[in-house]
C-alpha cells in the first residue's frame, strides 16, 4: 500500500524505518559454502551477534539478510536466486568470503560463479578466506551504516535491472524453470 | 629390519592359484596389489569378498592415462581380520569404456559408479541409475577426463572480476597500477616461470 | 483411511540440514517411506583444481574438502606423499601431528554434541559448546596462524615448531574441557530425555554394518571394535595408550555414547603427547616445491577422523603436479546410501537427528 506523505514526514518515517532496520538484521540460515562453519560461533556465546540485532532465520520469507558463505556452485547458485527472490523487502546481500568476490582460490574451478554481483545485487562484501567472526561482524555493521545511509538498495536495484540479472543467471543455468519475480 | 608379511604372502598366493593371470605384488604391509584382466574383476571381487573375507568396500577410484588411451579403476577392498587392503586394479578402453556394474555386491557402490559415470563418462552396464548426481544440466566431455580444459571452461563461461580474468600473477597487477617493479629476487618464486 | 504419499523436499535451505544438501523425502503421514539424498551444491571440482597445482599448492585445497576437520586431510595428503616418496619423518613432528589431529577431533566433537542436541531442540548446548570450541581454535591459531584451515602438516614433518609454552596452554584447555565435560552429561549424556530421544532411532544393522561401508563411531557403535588407529597405526598412535570404546544397539544414542568416551580419550591422547614430547627436528625439508617431482608411483592412505575413515589415493606420474588425487571421506557412504537406507521408516522429525548422528558432512561427499 503506497501512503503519500509530505516531504518533512517523509524524512521522519525513513528515518525511523531504517533504524528499525539496521537493528534486527535476521540471518537466513543457508550455508551456501563453507564461510557457514564461521556462522555458529558469531552467533554463539563468544561472539555473540545477537547483540546487534543479527540473529537467524528459519525461512527465506521471514529473513532479512541474505548470507552467502562462499563460493556458489552453478547448481547453488540457481536455489540462491530462488531463495532472494523470495525473500520479502527489505533484504540485503552480504557477500562473505574471497570466492564471492572474484573466485578467490576457485578462479579456475569449471564449476563455481567468480563474481557474485553479476547474479543477485550484494550490498556488503566481507573479504578473507575465510573470514574472522570478528570481520563478520564488521560486516554486518557496516551493512547497519550503509542501511542508515539508505545506500542498501540492492532489491531496488534487482527489480529495476531484472532483464540484465536475468540474462546473466541464464547464461549459465541452463535448465530455467523458476515461477516469475513478481514483487 | 625384516617385516614380517606373512598374511599378505598368504592372500598373494591364495589370488595368483586362483587368478593365473593377474600380477600381484606387495607394495607394503597391509597392502596387496592386484593388475587384473578387465573381465575377470567381477569374479576376483566376488572372490575376495565371499571366500577371503574382504568385506569392506573402502574406495573406488578411476585414474584417466591420456596419453595411453586407458581409463583405470582402482578398487580398494579391505578384510576386517586381518587388516589387509587389496587395491585391485583394472584398465578399460578410454573411447569406449564399459564394465558391468558391481551394485549387488555392495550397495554403496551405486554413488561410486554414479560419480565415475558422471565425472569420467565410464558406462557402467546395468546399474540402472546411473542420473545426474554432483553435476546438474552438464553439456560436454565429463568434466574430470584430463582433456577437459577447466580454466579456458571458467574463462568462457564467468564474468572475471578485472584483474583476475587472466589469472596472471596478482604482483603483475600491482606492478601495473603502482609502478613498482618486481625485485628480480621475487620472480624467481613463480610457478609459471617453471614452466 | 488410506494415507495418501507426499513428496517433502528437505534442504539445500533448511535450518537441520548439516550443510548444503538436499533430502528428498516420500512421506505417508510422518512416516517416511522413501528418501534419496541429493548433493553436488558444493562441488567445487577440487580433484580437477589439484591435477593443476604443483604439490604443495594441493594443501590449501585439501583442507577445504571437510569443513568443520580439515587436519585429516592434510595429514592424509602428506602421508600419502610420504608413502610414494619414501620420506621420513622426524619423530618430533609425528608428536605434533597427533597433537593437532586429536585437538581438531576434540574440536569436531565439541561442534558435534552442538549439532545433535540442536537438532533435537536443546539449544543451550551449541551455546556452551561452540563457545568451547573456540579455546582449541585459539590454540590453532596460536599454532598455525589460522582459526579453522591451518595448511600446517606437511610433506615430512610440520610448517614451524610449537611456540615457547605453548604444551602448559593446551593442558590448561584440556583441564578445563575435562571440567566442562560433566556439565555436558548433565545436560546431555545423562539426560533422560535424550536418552528416550535417540534409543532405537536410526538403528544400523549390525551384520550388515561392514558390508554397507559403515565406519567410524557409527561403526563402533554397532559394537564393532574398528579404528585406523589400532589396526593400522599411522605417525605414533601405537606408542600411545588409549582405548577404543564400543557401544552395542547401533542407534543414536550408541553413537553419541561412543563419541562421549572418544572425548576423555582425546583428552588423554593429547596429555601423553605434551608428556613425551621428543626434541629434535619437525621437519624434514623438502626440495624446492616448484620444482619438486615426486616419483611415479601410487598409495592409499587412512586416517581416523572424528567421523570415520577417511581414505586418500593418490597417483604420481613424475611430473611437478599429481595426475590424480581421490579422497574418500566417510560422509562419501554415510551422507548417500547408508543414510537413504536408514531414514526409511523414520519420522520427519528424525531426519536432521540422524543425520547429526552420522556426521554427514557435504562438502567431502561432492568435494
Amino acid at each position: 500500500m503506497e501512503v503519500s506523505y509530505d516531504k518533512e514526514s517523509r524524512k521522519i518515517v525513513q528515518a525511523i524505518e531504517r533504524f528499525a532496520r539496521k537493528h534486527s538484521l535476521w540471518v537466513l540460515a543457508y550455508g551456501t559454502g563453507c564461510g557457514a562453519i564461521e556462522v555458529p560461533p558469531t552467533m554463539t556465546s563468544r561472539y555473540d551477534a545477537e547483540r546487534f540485532g543479527i540473529r537467524g532465520a528459519a525461512t527465506p520469507r521471514q529473513a532479512d539478510v541474505l548470507l552467502i558463505t562462499g563460493y556458489l556452485s552453478v547448481k547453488t547458485l540457481k536455489r540462491v536466486i530462488r531463495t532472494y527472490e523470495q525473500m520479502q523487502d527489505p533484504k540485503y546481500v552480504i557477500g562473505f568470503g574471497s570466492c564471492t568476490i572474484n573466485g578467490g582460490m576457485y578462479w579456475d574451478s569449471y564449476n563455481t560463479i567468480k563474481l557474485l554481483d553479476m547474479y543477485i545485487p550484494v550490498d556488503v562484501y566481507i573479504n578473507g578466506c575465510m573470514p574472522r567472526p570478528e570481520a563478520v561482524i564488521s560486516g554486518f555493521i557496516e551493512l547497519q551504516k550503509v542501511i542508515a545511509e539508505g545506500k542498501a538498495e540492492g532489491a531496488r536495484k534487482y527489480k529495476e535491472n531484472l532483464d540484465w540479472y536475468r540474462a546473466n543467471q541464464q547464461k549459465i543455468i541452463h535448465n530455467w524453470n523458476m515461477p516469475d519475480y513478481n514483487w | 629390519m625384516e617385516v614380517k608379511l606373512q598374511v599378505e604372502n598368504e592372500i598373494l598366493d591364495k589370488i595368483k592359484h586362483t587368478f593365473h593371470s593377474a600380477e600381484v605384488s606387495i607394495p607394503r604391509k597391509q597392502r596387496v596389489e592386484v593388475k587384473l584382466r578387465n573381465d575377470l574383476i567381477h569374479p576376483f571381487l566376488a572372490y575376495l569378498k565371499d571366500t577371503l573375507g574382504f568385506k569392506h568396500l573402502s574406495h573406488i577410484s578411476t585414474v584417466d592415462w591420456l596419453e595411453e588411451k586407458e581409463i583405470e579403476l582402482v578398487y580398494i577392498v579391505m578384510n576386517y581380520d586381518n587388516l589387509v587392503e587389496v587395491i585391485a586394479k583394472i584398465r578399460l578402453d578410454r573411447e569406449k569404456p564399459e564394465i558391468p556394474t558391481l551394485r549387488e555386491f555392495w550397495p554403496q557402490v551405486e554413488t561410486y559408479e554414479r560419480e565415475i559415470h558422471e565425472m569420467y563418462g565410464v558406462n557402467f552396464l546395468g546399474h540402472g541409475n546411473l542420473t545426474d548426481f554432483i553435476l546438474e544440466d552438464w553439456e560436454g566431455i565429463p568434466p574430470m577426463r584430463r582433456d577437459f580444459d577447466t580454466v579456458k571452461y571458467a574463462k568462457e563461461t564467468y564474468f572475471n572480476r578485472p584483474g583476475r580474468e587472466d589469472a596472471q600473477d596478482v604482483r603483475t597487477t600491482i606492478t601495473k597500477k603502482s609502478g613498482e617493479e618486481i625485485p628480480e629476487l621475487a620472480k624467481v618464486y613463480s610457478v609459471r616461470h617453471l614452466e | 483411511m488410506r494415507e495418501k504419499e507426499t513428496t517433502i523436499y528437505l534442504g539445500p535451505q533448511h535450518p537441520g540440514i548439516t550443510g548444503n544438501m538436499m533430502v528428498k523425502l516420500k512421506v505417508t503421514g510422518d512416516t517416511i517411506v522413501r528418501a534419496e539424498t541429493h548433493v553436488g551444491y558444493l562441488h567445487r571440482a577440487f580433484e580437477k583444481l589439484m591435477e593443476a597445482r604443483t604439490w604443495l599448492q594441493c594443501f590449501p585445497i585439501v583442507c577445504r574438502i571437510c569443513v568443520p576437520e580439515p587436519d585429516p586431510n592434510e595429514e592424509n595428503l602428506s602421508r600419502v606423499i610420504e608413502e610414494i616418496e619414501g620420506r621420513e619423518v622426524p619423530e618430533r613432528a609425528k608428536y605434533i601431528r597427533v597433537l593437532v589431529l586429536e585437538l581438531s577431533r576434540l574440536a569436531t566433537y565439541l561442534l558435534w554434541m552442538g549439532g545433535q542436541s540442536g537438532s533435537m531442540g536443546l539449544y543451550t548446548m551449541p551455546q556452551w559448546t561452540v563457545g568451547d570450541r573456540d579455546y582449541i581454535l585459539d590454540l590453532f591459531e596460536q599454532l598455525t596462524g589460522g582459526r579453522v584451515y591451518h595448511m600446517y602438516i606437511w610433506p615430512g614433518g610440520v610448517r614451524r615448531d610449537i611456540p615457547e609454552g605453548f604444551g602448559d596452554k593446551v593442558l590448561k584447555v584440556m583441564d578445563y574441557l575435562e571440567k566442562r565435560l560433566k556439565d555436558y552429561d548433565d545436560l546431555l549424556f545423562n539426560n533422560a530425555l535424550f536418552y528416550k530421544r535417540a534409543k532405537g532411532v536410526g538403528v544400523i544393522d549390525k551384520n550388515k554394518a561392514q558390508e554397507w561401508g559403515v565406519v567410524g563411531a557409527p561403526l563402533r557403535g554397532c559394537g564393532i571394535k574398528h579404528d585406523v588407529r589400532i589396526d593400522e597405526p599411522y605417525e605414533v598412535y601405537d606408542k600411545l595408550n588409549f582405548i577404543v570404546p564400543t557401544y552395542e544397539g547401533g542407534d543414536v544414542w550408541a553413537r553419541a555414547m561412543v563419541r562421549r568416551q572418544e572425548f576423555e580419550q582425546s583428552i588423554s591422547i593429547v596429555r601423553q603427547v605434551i608428556e613425551n614430547m621428543p626434541g629434535g627436528d619437525f621437519y624434514n625439508k623438502i626440495p624446492n616445491p616448484l620444482n619438486w617431482r615426486v616419483p611415479p608411483g601410487d598409495a592409499y592412505v587412512k586416517t581416523e577422523s572424528a567421523r570415520g575413515e577417511f581414505g586418500y589415493y593418490a597417483v604420481s606420474d613424475g611430473s611437478l603436479k599429481p595426475r590424480r588425487v581421490h579422497a574418500r571421506g566417510p560422509a562419501y557412504v554415510h551422507g548417500v546410501s547408508l543414510l537413504e537406507r536408514i531414514l526409511q521408516g523414520a519420522n520427519i522429525a528424525d531426519v536432521s537427528f540422524i543425520m547429526n548422528s552420522l556426521g554427514t558432512c557435504p562438502p567431502e561427499i561432492e568435494r
